[in-house]
């Protein structure tokens, strides 16, 4: 038996990477997305001028990291005992306690992988915004894939929140600036992942590497 | 609010009369590390083995998966225990410890009055544990009794899990702004507590459990 998907090219197929459908793909334009027919997963959502943006943000973000992992977020005030710490003094305060294993999990999820996965998202976008191809991109995008899972700054951000209502009545509590910067790193981090469009990515890490 | 374009997918579907075609049945493999679609001939093994791509290597299935995923999972039920029965903060004030579990802090949380934050701390780091270990053992027993109803149901609690997974980082997050923030010397400083360890450890074993389970094997033979 020979059906149609057997006679047609086989890059205008598309497998979906929850439940192995295979089917014909259609245009998908940008501002739509393509679902998965069987299971619903998402699978690709073209995005408009991705590279540029993707760079522009993932620049700013660089840009806030610093400050926002080291400038103190806010300073709790009791009885005239001041204490103010950022995301950075938090980790090194928690690592003295004496739990190695809890400590690495909190400094990777909230300090490395961010980092890490910003300085990935910055290589990527400058390499294909200056049409340079080196060999590297590839591992790069991979590493950045897997890495983008335990990168836990939204995470970070609620913890902060709960802890300001749990200790609202008993301190006083100040904000610095570093809460403004960790917020915008936040918002411009979650912006920058979004506009970025794997699909688009690969295709032109491929087209050069044949070429 | 929905521009998402509804496509008429039937026809690019294409049916044998048995069922869906999936990849596997056609020959044809996805590449796990970029998505890339391609030919995977000969019947015992693939002619391919590293996507020319990105270099990942290639696979049908992932390979031990559901053995991977039932050992990340016992361990995880097994470190629930621990993280939900010993304490996870200890609470010094004027130099007197108190210790607390997670459940005790919850319900400090209802006692202050903050219904919303006790809500939130007991979703994060009650119920979605649970959910995860419940949902993949759930859905692993699908597998195994070959159980073909609500598939689509499934798929969705799938993604859902693997979308919540990072959310029980958020009583950890919550100790260590705590234990960084009250230090005030002899008036009172807060310090974690060995349940923090083996809470920290339930949460990266699930997260490892959802990567390891290839939720393709639910639909096979559908």
């Amino acid at each position: 038996m020979k059906t149609t998907i057997q006679t047609t090219d086989i890059s205008e197929l598309i497998v979906c990477h929850d439940c192995d459908l295979l089917f014909k793909s259609p245009c998908v334009d940008v501002g739509y997305a393509l679902f998965c027919p069987r299971c619903g997963c998402h699978l690709c959502e073209p995005k408009k001028n991705s590279i540029n943006r993707t760079l522009a943000l993932s620049i700013t973000a660089l840009l806030l990291y610093l400050p926002a992992s080291l400038i103190p977020l806010m300073t709790f005030d009791t009885f005239g005992f001041k204490q103010s710490c950022s995301v950075f003094d938090a980790v090194i305060h928690f690592y003295d306690t004496g739990y190695l294993f809890v400590s690495l999990m909190v400094a990777l999820t909230s300090l490395f992988f961010p980092l890490i996965k910003l300085l990935l998202i910055f290589v990527i976008s400058m390499c294909l915004k200056l049409r340079y191809y080196p060999d590297f991109l590839p591992l790069f995008m991979r590493w950045h894939s897997f890495i983008a899972e335990w990168e836990m700054l939204d995470v970070y951000m609620i913890g902060i929140l709960v802890t300001i209502i749990k200790m609202y009545h008993a301190v006083h509590i100040q904000y610095e600036y570093g809460f403004f910067f960790f917020t915008g790193l936040l918002i411009i981090t979650f912006c920058s992942s979004t506009s970025m469009d794997k699909n688009l990515f690969w295709s032109l890490i491929e087209e050069k590497s044949l070429a | 609010m929905n521009n998402y374009k509804k496509l008429n997918m039937e026809k690019n579907i294409e049916k044998n009369g048995v069922g869906y075609i999936t990849g596997m049945k056609a020959g044809i493999v996805l590449c796990p590390g970029c998505h890339k679609v391609l030919i995977a001939t000969e019947k015992n093994g693939m002619r391919i083995r590293l996507c020319p791509r990105c270099g990942a290597s290639i696979h049908f299935r992932k390979p031990d998966s559901i053995g991977r995923t039932w050992a990340l999972l016992i361990t995880a039920a097994i470190l629930v225990f621990p993280a939900n029965l010993l304490p996870v903060m200890r609470v010094y004030s004027r130099n007197v410890p108190d210790d607390s579990t997670i459940m005790e802090g919850i319900i400090y949380f209802f006692k202050e009055g903050s219904y919303g934050i006790g809500i939130i701390i007991f979703t994060a780091s009650i119920l979605i544990p649970f959910f995860k270990i419940t949902g993949i053992s759930l859905i692993l027993f699908s597998i195994h009794f070959k159980w073909k109803t609500r598939l689509k149901q499934k798929a969705l609690m799938f993604r859902f899990i693997q979308f919540v997974g990072r959310w029980s980082m958020l009583d950890i997050f919550v100790i260590t702004l705590l234990q960084a923030f009250i230090d005030f010397g002899i008036l009172s400083s807060i310090a974690p507590a060995p349940a923090a360890a083996y809470f920290t450890g339930v949460v990266v074993v699930t997260m490892f459990a959802a990567i390891t389970f290839d939720p393709r094997l639910m639909w096979d033979e559908y």
